[in-house]
């Protein structure tokens, strides 16, 4: 292990497997960090009180991971004491109760490390290229951030 | 000629993921919103609810001028939903 200066890293990852929450929290710990702050977005079993049998992800691969890319960096000019983030989303088919997507951040102390953590998650549901399809019994629905800009907000 | 991407519900409603179409080189977005929905009729009823993305970056439906290049990426993107 390398005593560098423990250089600031982006880890962004894209995946249709199962995702880790000790993985994700693994790749930001750091000896200069006295902070770890983490969210989990997991898939609910229900909406409208129709039974959500499962969920579909898609992205435009690419363009989601420049978004995240992006993202990354403004955290970094918001909280410059950050050190890692990591952003993990799942694509394909998420089981319910499962994690869809998992964000990780470290810094020297707490304050940092929590409020970058909301940016990246209210950031992420407002402008990264990725969708979800929620399958129910008889029927599916493509979703709707509130935070997505071109969605029609009266339904 | 330009890559057209299709995702979530414009991919359903095209019946595709990804084509080449040929295009006007300068084209405002709204007008090249309409040479696709030429090609796929059944996109009209989303209109008001997609953004483009041209290479990779969004681009409301209006009278914002593009300038393409042979190979350029254009997707269409409904609302998004991660997280």
């Amino acid at each position: 292990m390398e005593e560098s200066e423990d250089v600031p890293k982006d880890f962004i990852k894209l995946k249709s497997e199962k995702l880790s929450v000790d993985e994700v929290s693994e790749l930001v710990v750091s000896p200069y960090c006295g902070a770890v702050s983490l969210f989990i977005g997991t898939t609910r079993n229900s909406f409208e009180g129709r039974k959500v049998i499962h969920l579909e992800y898609e992205a435009y691969t690419s363009m989601a991971e420049t978004e995240i890319k992006k993202i990354c960096r403004d955290v970094r000019e918001k909280w410059s004491s950050v050190k890692h983030i990591a952003v993990h989303h799942r694509l394909g088919v998420v089981p319910i109760t499962e994690a869809s997507v998992i964000i990780a951040v470290s810094s020297p102390h707490r304050a940092e490390s929590l409020e970058a953590v909301m940016y990246c998650i209210n950031t992420l549901k407002a402008s990264v290229p990725i969708w979800k399809k929620e399958i129910y019994e008889d029927e599916y629905s493509w979703k709707e951030n509130k935070e997505c800009f071109w969605a029609n907000s009266e339904k | 000629q330009v890559s057209v991407l299709y995702f979530a519900r414009s991919a359903e409603l095209a019946g595709l993921r990804c084509e080449t179409l040929s295009v006007p080189q300068e084209v405002t977005s709204l007008q090249l919103w309409e040479e696709i929905v030429k090609v796929h009729p059944r996109l009209a009823v989303i209109r008001d609810q997609v953004v483009f993305a041209v290479r990779q970056e969004y681009v409301l439906l209006g009278d914002q001028l593009l300038v393409l290049q042979p190979g350029d990426e254009v997707a269409i993107i409904p609302p998004i939903s991660g997280g």
